[in-house]
């Protein structure tokens, strides 16, 4: 059972480094229910025919392809951009293998708490924390940031919610504060917060240009093609004033005598609401 | 020889010029490293945030942007794209707003049940949750373990209730949205419409 649980559970891996990375995966999970449940959709729909649905079905499957797929890709590489990526040597691969197809300066050869060797190759994350240390100001921010989570632990947030207890007060100051300033295991939690900081703003970056951007394009433009295949079958379309789809007229009448939008099973409400079941 | 020498400076000024601005920006960056390391802890729900907020507000002016490029490249003289890209950017907008609504609310409840559930487990998933901790007897740094899975398991079981709420609720949440937008685009559009009249007689 535990040992089910953790493999399942390591799919979302809470270790801080990966914190850009587990919201990446979480929301491209979420992109691929909801393709999958607009395709089931149109597959199962009554209302469409055989024949369309041979092409509105690797439609659907194509457009969520090449919309997650952008976005997946693209995100995965701002973030690597920004905050740096582990490389663990895989079975029968060392580390110098990996360091040899890499450029001089740019990764770290490091050994994590298990003893085992990784590369880590650096990412602007690493940039910032050498300007901090080269200008001396590291010092000074670590003690910032530990000032501000003892602060925010004594009085929470904006809205008063999540005041610590005085234990959990005691015990945040014990790993943060050696004789008062910044302990080694605060300068160590800086240093990852600011790696998986700048992983979390890809994160963000990513889904705004990719949900903001990308989708919009590739949804309007496949919706332009399917508009035109159903003209070809229902050349009565050809005068509609919009997009069949948003056409009123295929809008079902419900009991209470009242034109309701389409139903979801249906392709043309799939095109135009896909981003409903984005979650 | 001069020409090329011409290109090539411009070339080399123009990659300088574009590592100077990704320089530029970890400047800037480095200058608020404590917000950085903030944003560290952000979970799902801030992610959903800055996405559909983004979406509301660039992605009907992208929807509208292709309908004018579909039709300029298609040469399509009843610009019926055009027209309906309007329609696609009012429900991108209502899409964006009802379904930050339900999903921020979701997110939060299922993050917030996931790390109540997690702190008080013992057995197994207890001693799975302290693995990761370098001083498990420091409350402080099991608590900030177990708010990380919180916010990891909470993000994943989210996105499978939202399976189901995205049907029962954001559907006929957006469409009413969707419905009230609508209505009030074309008020403003049919008042527009008048005073230019006006303005013509």
């Amino acid at each position: 059972m535990a040992l089910n649980l953790t493999s399942l559970l390591s799919k979302v891996n809470p270790d801080p480094s990966k914190a850009g990375k587990t919201l990446l995966f979480l929301n491209a999970l979420g992109m691929i229910f909801a393709a999958l449940s607009n395709t089931f959709a149109c597959a199962t729909d009554k209302n469409t025919s055989k024949k369309d649905k041979k092409f509105l079905v690797p439609a659907g499957v194509v457009t969520g392809i090449a919309n997650i797929g952008i976005y997946y890709g693209m995100t995965t590489k701002i973030i690597n951009k920004l905050g740096g990526k582990k490389i663990y040597p895989k079975e029968n691969q060392t580390v110098n293998l990996i360091i040899s197809k890499l450029k001089d300066g740019t990764f770290e050869v490091l050994t994590d708490d298990k003893g085992q060797k990784y590369v880590e190759v650096k990412g602007t994350a690493h940039n910032i924390i050498e300007k901090l240390e080269k200008g001396g100001t590291f010092d000074k921010e670590v003690k910032k940031f530990v000032n501000k989570e003892i602060k925010k632990a004594q009085n929470g947030n904006i809205f008063g919610f999540g005041k610590k207890t005085q234990e959990y007060i005691v015990s945040m100051k014990e790993s943060l504060l050696d004789g008062g300033k910044p302990s080694q295991y605060a300068q160590n939690l800086f240093k990852d917060n600011i790696k998986s900081g700048m992983g979390v703003l890809g994160a963000f970056i990513g889904a705004v240009i990719g949900c903001a951007i990308i989708t919009p394009i590739i949804r309007d433009i496949s919706a332009y093609f399917v508009q035109k295949r159903m003209e070809k079958h229902n050349p009565d379309l050809q005068n509609k004033p919009y997009m069949p789809y948003f056409d009123p007229s295929h809008l079902k009448v419900n009991i209470h005598g009242k034109k309701q939008p389409l139903s979801m099973k249906n392709y043309m409400a799939f095109t135009s609401s896909g981003s409903n079941l984005k979650v | 020889m001069k020409v090329n020498s011409i290109k090539q400076q411009n070339l080399s000024s123009k990659n300088q010029n574009f590592k100077g601005l990704g320089s530029a920006i970890a400047g800037q960056l480095a200058k608020h490293p404590v917000a950085i390391a903030g944003l560290a802890t952000s979970s799902v729900v801030a992610q959903k945030i800055v996405m559909s907020g983004s979406e509301a507000t660039i992605g009907p002016v992208m929807d509208i942007l292709t309908g004018k490029t579909i039709t300029k490249i298609t040469n399509e003289k009843d610009g019926r794209t055009n027209q309906s890209s309007k329609t696609q950017a009012i429900r991108t907008c209502a899409q964006s707003i009802g379904g930050t609504i339900t999903g921020v609310i979701i997110r939060t409840l299922c993050i917030f049940g996931s790390t109540l559930a997690l702190s008080k487990a013992g057995g197994d998933i207890g001693k799975m949750i302290a693995l990761g901790v370098k001083n498990p007897e420091n409350q402080y740094q099991l608590a900030q373990q177990t708010a990380a899975w919180g916010k990891s398991l909470g993000g994943a079981i989210a996105i499978l209730v939202m399976m189901f709420t995205n049907f029962l609720i954001d559907a006929p949440f957006i469409n009413k949205i969707n419905k009230e937008m609508t209505h009030a685009v074309d008020k403003f559009s049919s008042k527009k419409q008048a005073q230019t009249q006006k303005e013509v007689k």
